[in-house]
């Protein structure tokens, strides 16, 4: 493969290889260093590329790796992400102030309620040990195999079904006990919450019911639930999106929540 | 209780727990046939924090499944008591030892060549004291057929996952 043929596949991957590495590090910067650092790292041993796995198999595998070793993807939160970092919003006039000018001002701060599941399976999704959180979004996410998400995690495909199928059913867990859009019982309202605030002329329940997730929540079982809500994740670009500023804006501030939460809860 | 005599033949793999009661210790046994990987099967022994969520018979593990060092274990047997145990041996893939001074709990994986593994428990429990306490102690069987029966039906579903 030539430089000029790598570069080219590179870009068409480098999309999908930001947004993973968004989702696991939830910083815009680290995302961006990664992907650098996965480029000079694949340029610099491309030869040693035998066409074992597709490249995009491959890139990815070099990026995990980075990943693995960057604190910020190692940092987990907790699953009650979205009350905690709520409570410290509602008492931060900066972020409502800032959220509101994107809102006004940016072509990517339409407030969306599809955007913000996936900002909040963003945020929760964190809350899972690193190896079941990369074996999740490499299969929910981004479509692996299990045999090529063996090989990205270097690890066995035994390996892989067990952090999917504990990482997977964790989070069925925390999004049947707490999301309010597919249990009435859930404590979870918040994007219903910030439609209110973003979009105060919208009616939600308008807005819900075009979500299948929304529609399917008393007949489908929890696991369809899910699939339907790694649907609508798949379906959106953290960075692309018509959300993408506000989100981004909003993925910051629980980050920083979160890192003060931890640093405050550490032993 | 079953009878006195499974220690002498080898254990039946059919999820059905023995225990043999002598003077001075008592062992219990069980055995059955898992149709998964062993690295699942080890997966599921070993992480620790997961217990609960797949094994009907654990309360709670903290702590870390590893060589030396120390669990804390709450079971459904005897809620009220954290049971403060050492682990001894772990071998992976293959066989892990974990216990206190009255006794040890015994976990061996076994491939059969056939994407079958067998998966046997056994727990002895003795020592000189033992007739002082043997009365209070509650049978393990019905505990250990449990144990055995949701490890079977998590790794199988485990297995079967994926493509």
């Amino acid at each position: 493969m030539t430089p000029a043929q790598f570069t080219k596949e590179f870009e068409a991957v480098s999309g999908p290889l930001k947004s993973y590495l968004l989702r696991i590090t939830a910083s815009v910067a680290d995302a961006e260093d990664i992907v650098q650092d996965t480029y000079l790292k694949a340029s610099e041993k491309i030869d040693s590329f035998r066409g074992e796995s597709s490249l995009k198999t491959w890139l990815f595998a070099i990026a995990s790796n980075l990943a693995k070793d960057n604190a910020r993807a190692r940092k987990r939160w907790t699953e009650h992400v979205t009350d905690v970092c709520k409570e410290a919003a509602l008492s931060d006039q900066q972020f409502f102030r800032e959220a509101m000018r994107i809102r006004t001002t940016s072509p990517q701060g339409q407030f969306e309620m599809k955007e913000h599941i996936t900002f909040c399976f963003t945020c929760i999704a964190k809350s899972l040990p690193l190896a079941q959180h990369l074996c999740l979004l490499l299969k929910e996410v981004y479509d692996f195999k299990v045999h090529e998400i063996a090989r990205i995690t270097d690890s066995t495909e035994a390996m892989v079904k067990y952090y999917l199928h504990t990482g997977r059913t964790k989070m069925i867990h925390i999004f049947e006990g707490r999301c309010a859009l597919i249990n009435k019982q859930g404590v979870c309202h918040q994007c219903t919450e910030l439609n209110g605030i973003f979009n105060p002329k919208q009616k939600t329940q308008e807005e819900l019911v075009k979500i299948e997730m929304v529609r399917e929540a008393e007949k489908a079982d929890k696991e369809r639930l899910f699939d339907l809500r790694m649907q609508v994740v798949q379906g959106i670009d953290p960075f692309e999106s018509g959300a993408a500023e506000l989100q981004l804006h909003h993925l910051a501030h629980n980050r920083k929540v979160m890192e003060k939460y931890l640093e405050k809860n550490s032993d | 209780m079953n009878n006195m005599t499974a220690a002498a033949n080898p254990i039946p793999q059919n999820g059905k727990a023995t225990t043999v009661k002598k003077t001075f210790s008592r062992e219990t046994s069980v055995s059955i046939a898992i149709k998964a990987d062993p690295a699942i099967v080890w997966a599921l022994l070993t992480h620790a924090a997961d217990y609960p969520r797949w094994n009907s018979t654990v309360i709670s593990i903290d702590g870390k499944i590893a060589k030396g060092e120390t669990i804390k274990l709450k079971s459904t047997l005897a809620p009220k008591r954290t049971f403060k145990l050492r682990i001894k041996e772990l071998e992976l893939e293959k066989r892990l030892v974990w216990g206190d001074a009255q006794g040890n709990r015994t976990y061996t994986l076994t491939p059969q060549g056939n994407g079958t593994l067998t998966f046997t428990m056994n727990e002895k429990i003795g020592g000189f004291m033992f007739p002082l306490y043997a009365r209070y102690l509650p049978p393990f069987d019905e505990s250990f057929e449990q144990f055995a029966a949701d490890l079977k039906k998590e790794a199988e579903a485990i297995q079967k996952s994926g493509k």
